[in-house]
């Protein structure tokens, strides 16, 4: 499986690389390298997730180095449904290279033995509920990209410089779309999600909390996306005010996923 | 086959050596006709605009000299100046050079304003005007193709002509960066000068769809508003009218600031904070610089503007570099495919080889003459190579006639031949 990573990791790493030029030179011949390079991987990337899933036995989104290839791989759709919708190559070139670091970092971990699962990650809704989870923070994840983008091209405007960057991002009404509709989709996941592991534990605990911290991190997300959401919806536009909101809810979202692993608590495996 | 181009553009001569020269279609075919000849001058083209006047030709590559020097005797009479007036100012190509500047001509690398789109259409009529009068022959067909492939690359791969530079163009270019879309965009015209009315125009056709024009007086608003389907508003309901604006493009005489702060807080609160792009094309400037500061207000005055033009020019001018690249590439390309079209090289080699039989000939029947004269010897040898050149020539004439009058992408070369017959 390790090759088959290896190959996913090449293939991105080429994608980010083109992405990066394109956004830079702006060729399509490019851009179309990368989007190439990005199916291919996403194909090898899917393979080696599903061939993990059969060989191991449980669904391959448990241990710290799962959650990060799942995330790169969930991050590859959600940037592909956002570059099909949108037509926004200069997502690529922030996207892409994340994609790989986080790929690059699952292959470090080495595989720790499969015998050491606990039985409650067999259940169905256990794995539901982290898939849904990880694909609220890929929405997320755009949702601070676009944000940034909003920011820097705001500033470009009203600064009137006219840099590289005011060439090459989108115009600011389709970047806020983005910001926008991806807070809305990572934030119906994010309910689903929390929903889903709130039931799971109640079926197996008896309880729906456990204090734990990454359940205060997912609440105050989930509060500040809601928050993010009521505000950019009411009747007036707040692009600046609401992208820095974007830029400061993916802490919190950094927060949930990697800084709960050091304040213990028993969301922690692998 | 060897290809010249003598002709004048912007850089070498000024308007008033231009403007004698410049043709008309008629003109052009009339001229052409009399141009080529068919011997020294095979094929011609003239590609006259305001900028330049052109005449790309064809010829064999031992008459490139009397051809280029005819060409200049042609320009020349058809400015009615007297012989070699023009020498100063005209330029003359040849071969890889005449390719290369065609492909720069069409391109727009060669343009007074780089990557303007205008010229590859005059280079389009200039060669229809010349098929119409049958001096488009087989060389300038496929290079005029290829120039049109080329200046199609160069359009597509590069960004050559991507940013505006025009002030009136900028409207729509920074609108653009604002809203993904002008579609359903609402205008508002203050002061009804020609540039405001050029730039909505242009967004008009980007897709805006209303105008209003607010002015002091009415009736040139109501002139303008004519031509466009667009709404004229009295001055007193100039709030109102910024309320409803997407974009608004200020260029009054006044010598105030018409449009406040105060104003445009009032009128974003009204429009609800929407993105708002203001143009004060105006000198002095008629909105107050502070509307800048007002969120989601992106105010620009003519300077701003002035700055993006030279940016937009900066960037052309990096993409040319790339364009003179891939001109480079195809020239290359050019001149090969021209050379396989070439039947020159083919047909000396068949003479030499028709040549090389008779005397290997003579070598071998010289045993059975006895004793010859020197003299003897040489009418001998001169007889057979006569005799085979003059059986020879109309052959091979006739096979260069035929190779150029069908528009074969590669002539066999004389080994495919003779290989033929081994």
């Amino acid at each position: 499986m390790r090759s088959l990573l290896l190959a996913v990791l090449a293939a991105y790493l080429i994608a980010a690389i083109h992405s990066i030029l394109a956004f830079i030179n702006k060729r399509r011949s490019v851009q179309r390298v990368a989007e190439w390079a990005t199916v291919a991987g996403f194909i090898m990337h899917t393979a080696a997730l599903g061939a993990d899933w059969v060989i191991d036995g449980h669904y391959p989104l448990f241990s710290l180095r799962e959650a990060l290839s799942f995330l790169a791989w969930a991050l590859v759709l959600v940037y592909a449904v956002v570059l099909y919708r949108y037509r926004a190559q200069a997502v690529g070139a922030f996207t892409m290279p994340l994609i790989s670091i986080l790929t690059f970092f699952s292959l470090l971990i080495a595989p720790g033995p499969t015998d050491a699962l606990p039985s409650f990650s067999a259940t169905r809704l256990f794995p539901i509920h982290t898939t849904l989870v990880i694909f609220a923070y890929a929405a997320f994840f755009i949702v601070f990209m676009a944000s940034v983008m909003y920011l820097l091209q705001e500033r470009e405007l009203k600064l009137k410089t006219f840099s590289a960057i005011f060439y090459r991002l989108p115009p600011l009404t389709t970047i806020n779309e983005i910001a926008t509709n991806a807070a809305v989709v990572g934030l119906t996941l994010l309910t689903f999600g929390i929903a889903t592991g709130m039931f799971w534990s109640w079926n197996r605990y008896g309880r729906m909390w456990h204090n734990d911290p990454k359940e205060i991190f997912a609440l105050l997300t989930w509060l500040l996306y809601l928050f993010l959401i009521i505000y950019r919806s009411t009747a007036s536009w707040r692009g600046r005010r609401a992208a820095w909101l974007g830029v400061v809810g993916f802490a919190l979202v950094l927060g949930t996923l990697f800084g709960a692993r050091y304040l213990g608590g028993y969301h922690v495996f692998g | 086959m060897s290809i010249i181009l003598v002709g004048v553009n912007h850089k070498t001569a000024p308007v008033e050596i231009r403007e004698r020269l410049a043709f008309n279609d008629e003109a052009c075919a009339d001229g052409l006709r009399r141009l080529v000849d068919g011997e020294v001058v095979r094929e011609g083209l003239i590609v006259s605009t305001c900028n330049r006047v052109e005449i790309l030709s064809a010829t064999t590559a031992e008459q490139l000299e009397s051809g280029a020097g005819r060409l200049a005797q042609f320009l020349d009479a058809a400015g009615q100046l007297p012989a070699g007036f023009l020498n100063s100012y005209l330029y003359r190509h040849t071969d890889e050079e005449a390719v290369r500047h065609l492909f720069r001509v069409a391109s727009s690398l060669d343009s007074m304003v780089v990557g303007e789109p205008q010229v590859l259409g005059q280079v389009r009529r200039a060669y229809s005007v010349a098929v119409e009068a049958g001096t488009a022959g087989r060389v300038l067909n496929r290079l005029v193709h290829h120039t049109f492939r080329v200046a199609k690359r160069v359009r597509n791969e590069t960004g050559i002509a991507a940013n505006a530079v025009s002030i009136s163009y900028m409207a729509v270019e920074l609108g653009k960066k604002i809203f993904d879309s002008l579609k359903g965009c609402t205008v508002l015209l203050i002061g009804a000068g020609e540039m405001a009315e050029l730039s909505a125009r242009h967004l008009v056709n980007a897709g805006a769809s209303r105008v209003l024009i607010v002015n002091r007086t009415e009736e040139a608003a109501r002139q303008i508003a004519d031509e466009f389907g667009a709404v004229t508003v009295p001055f007193e309901r100039l709030d109102q009218a910024l309320a409803e604006a997407d974009v608004v493009i200020c260029s009054t005489g006044a010598p105030t600031y018409v449009l406040t702060e105060a104003q445009a807080r009032q009128a974003l609160s009204r429009k609800r904070n929407r993105p708002t792009c203001m143009i004060d094309i105006s000198v002095p400037r008629n909105i107050d610089p502070a509307v800048g500061k007002v969120p989601n207000v992106f105010l620009f005055d003519i300077d701003d503007l002035e700055s993006v033009i030279s940016s937009n020019i900066r960037e052309r001018e990096r993409e040319a570099e790339r364009a003179e690249l891939i001109v480079q590439s195809e020239v290359m390309q050019f001149q090969q495919s021209l050379r396989l079209m070439d039947i020159g090289p083919t047909i000396g080699a068949m003479r030499e080889n028709f040549q090389e039989v008779a005397r290997a000939e003579m070598a071998r029947q010289r045993k059975h003459l006895g004793v010859l004269t020197k003299e003897q010897e040489t009418a001998i040898e001169a007889l057979l190579l006569t005799t085979v050149n003059k059986i020879s020539h109309p052959i091979l004439n006739q096979m260069r006639r035929f190779y150029e009058s069908t528009e074969a992408e590669t002539v066999p070369d004389e080994q495919d031949i003779f290989k033929l017959e081994e």
